[in-house]
């Protein structure tokens, strides 16, 4: 199974949301990292033939997806950023709804709805109307559409987004568990969603892959060291003016800060070990003071 | 998928409010149809619902039969009879004179002139004037044809026009009609009442997956971009026919339940607003052309509403469809109806496919290949087609949406 971007490129009017962007996924877990507005949704959309790009080709196995058509979409699950629901159909007929246009008998339909509700734990609240399921819920909903037709390519974007701590954790075991035997691109602005379920990470910025590896090769490719600094609290800015701060923690003393810097920014500075969050702050984020800062 | 397609529309409590609203318009309707009917006692006391329906058939009953010069006569002669009786007592006369009412109609209208209408007319005529009842009906549309307000006629239409007439086979035939005639009237109402309510039920069908941001789940699965799509059409059109003839057999079963359905043979012209039709036919053609033409009518404007909210994924430029397409032509009808070309234009909107009892009333000719014909003769087969064409189109219309 490969999947590949050749050379892909969308534009909307004036505006490129993605630029020539070219590779080859095949199976494994990809995490699509980037801030918003990087083109990670466009990426997706293209990848599930909602968009057509403006330039270049996307192709599975060798052949266009376009022209593939249905057969291309048999394959494949998708859990949008904005996941919308039919608010008056209950979970049950919301997902023999998604089954039968997946074009899933309706007998075997019976029997994976029932499966996936089981899975991500809806089973008791499968007479719920949608309308009335907590923002957990409604993701685990989801999530089981996607997985209706067991998907051999399944794309996630932003599927963590609004759930808590506790959610978060199990969405992320329920992919991991899922991620068996098939393609699955997960995009997120969440670096840890990440960090622990993607083999492949691929950091997107201003429509292009700027960077790609595993989470190893990542945090091994930034020139910065990260540093532990001890400082007062009047000396926070100054720092984040001159340095790309990833965290300010206020302590007893005064405060810790989280820096990335290739020198030694302070004599006490003590080295720690580059997390993916680091590198995230490494290629996207700005000093202080910097236009557009997002830390 | 069509199931689903059908219960998304149905889930909603607005569209069952919809529904329960129809139900309870169709009721109104219902009534107002029935309550139409008044019986005049001699006493001045007057009689509706049932029970006057019940009289009324039974006092017309009696004037059943060939409309033969002999006939026309005799009510001449009742009627004269019974002013002469009546005096000053004219409620008296108006209470003796139901049950020849539809004739004397018939004859007021053959010795008034074109396009006007004086039920005293009768009151001045002697028997011998009834042998000119059927001639006057030519002669009176001869005359009128050489006048200014026929300039917009051209020979060959005014020729078919004559020939129509002639065509008719006298005497006539009369029978108590009350049914098909009160069906006709109130059929405009009951299409207007469903176009608007079932475009409200199909307006969201295309449009509402972009509104509830379920177009990218939709548009990505296996059928997303075919059979799906199909099933949204469907639907649509199943949702449509389905509650259209539930409602028309409703609606027919209480009007002519209460009003029978006698008459059905008889030809239109022996009706006060089928005199001067052009078209040749009885009652029960009426009745069927009428609820033909409702029925392509109203999936033609809905399957325009599905092409729009397709198109623009808007329910709310969707909505709109019926308002314009029901009453921008009754606006410009107003306005510039003494222009020849936009009155032909007109007669050729679909909005008059909800309006087939009157439009069997006008002169709307259009030559196509060299024939003239009368435009209801037009609109059935061609919004039949129409009707067939925007099915492909909006499949691909829809087909070819992107999810930005």
């Amino acid at each position: 199974m490969e999947l590949e971007l050749e050379h892909v490129t969308k534009e909307f009017n004036d505006f490129k949301a993605v630029s020539d962007v070219s590779y080859t996924m095949h199976n494994g877990v990809y995490g699509l990292l980037g801030v918003n507005g990087a083109g990670k949704t466009t990426t997706m959309r293209m990848l599930c033939t909602l968009l057509k790009p403006s330039a270049g080709r996307i192709t599975y196995d060798g052949r266009d997806i376009f022209e593939m058509d249905g057969e291309y979409r048999k394959m494949l699950g998708y859990l949008p950023q904005d996941f919308g629901y039919y608010p008056d159909f209950s979970v049950q007929d919301y997902l023999m709804y998604i089954a039968s246009i997946k074009g899933l008998p309706s007998a075997l339909a019976g029997k994976r709805v029932k499966e996936l509700l089981g899975k991500v734990g809806l089973s008791k609240a499968k007479n719920k109307k949608m309308k009335k399921l907590s923002g957990g819920m409604k993701r685990r909903a989801g999530i089981a559409q996607a997985m209706l037709n067991d998907p051999r390519i399944l794309i996630l974007d932003e599927p963590t987004a609004g759930l808590d701590p506790n959610e978060r954790i199990r969405f992320r075991n329920l992919i991991s568990e899922l991620s068996e035997d098939r393609m699955v691109l997960l995009s997120t602005h969440i670096v840890s969603d990440v960090e622990y379920i993607a083999g492949e990470i691929l950091l997107m910025k201003d429509g292009e892959f700027a960077h790609s590896g595993t989470v190893y090769e990542l945090t091994a490719s930034i020139p910065d060291r990260v540093w532990n600094v001890k400082a007062a609290k009047t000396e926070v800015d100054t720092y984040m003016k001159q340095y790309k701060v990833a965290n300010v923690k206020t302590v007893q003393e005064g405060v810790e800060l989280r820096i990335l810097s290739e020198q030694i920014p302070h004599p006490g500075a003590i080295q720690e070990e580059v997390c993916l969050e680091d590198v995230f702050l490494y290629y996207f984020g700005e000093k202080a003071g910097e236009e557009d800062g997002v830390l | 998928m069509v199931y689903y397609e059908i219960k998304k529309v149905f889930s909603k409590a607005s569209s069952k409010m919809a529904l329960a609203l129809l139900v309870m318009l169709l009721l109104m309707i219902s009534y107002f149809t029935l309550h139409d009917e008044e019986y005049v006692h001699s006493d001045g006391t007057v009689e509706t619902g049932i029970v006057a329906v019940g009289r009324l058939r039974e006092d017309r009953k009696k004037w059943s039969g060939e409309l033969s010069e002999q006939q026309f006569a005799k009510v001449i002669e009742e009627n004269a009879e019974i002013n002469k009786a009546a005096g000053n007592q004219p409620v008296s006369a108006l209470s003796q004179k139901q049950g020849f009412y539809d004739i004397s109609t018939i004859i007021n209208r053959a010795y008034t002139d074109f396009g006007k209408y004086d039920y005293t007319v009768i009151d001045s005529l002697i028997p011998a004037d009834a042998k000119n009842v059927y001639p006057n009906r030519v002669t009176q549309l001869e005359e009128w044809l050489d006048t200014h307000a026929a300039d917009g006629f051209s020979v060959q239409e005014k020729a078919y026009l004559m020939g129509q007439f002639k065509k008719l086979e006298t005497p006539l035939s009369y029978e108590w009609s009350e049914g098909w005639q009160q069906f006709q009237s109130y059929s405009i109402s009951l299409f207007t009442v469903m176009v608007f309510i079932l475009g409200f039920l199909v307006a969201g069908i295309f449009s509402g997956e972009s509104g509830l941001k379920a177009d990218s789940i939709f548009f990505s699965t296996y059928h997303g971009r075919r059979q799906a799509i199909l099933a949204k059409l469907v639907a649509g059109l199943l949702i449509g026919s389905g509650i259209y003839w539930v409602m028309v057999l409703l609606y027919s079963a209480i009007v002519f339940g209460f009003l029978g359905t006698d008459g059905a043979d008889c030809m239109i012209q022996t009706s006060i607003t089928g005199w001067m039709s052009s078209y040749n036919i009885t009652f029960l053609q009426q009745y069927l052309i009428t609820i033909a033409g409702g029925y392509i009518g109203i999936m033609f404007i809905l399957l325009l509403m599905m092409f729009v909210s397709a198109k623009t994924r808007s329910t709310k430029f969707a909505v709109i469809i019926p308002f314009i397409v029901v009453m921008i032509p009754s606006v410009l009808a107003g306005i510039a109806n003494s222009i020849p070309l936009v009155e032909k234009i007109l007669g050729l909107l679909p909005d008059q496919l909800l309006n087939m009892c009157q439009l069997i009333q006008y002169f709307s000719l259009y030559r196509i290949t060299g024939e003239i014909t009368g435009s209801l003769n037009l609109l059935l087969p061609m919004y039949g087609i129409l009707s067939l064409l925007l099915c492909p189109v909006i499949y691909q219309v829809y087909r070819r949406t992107e999810v930005k």
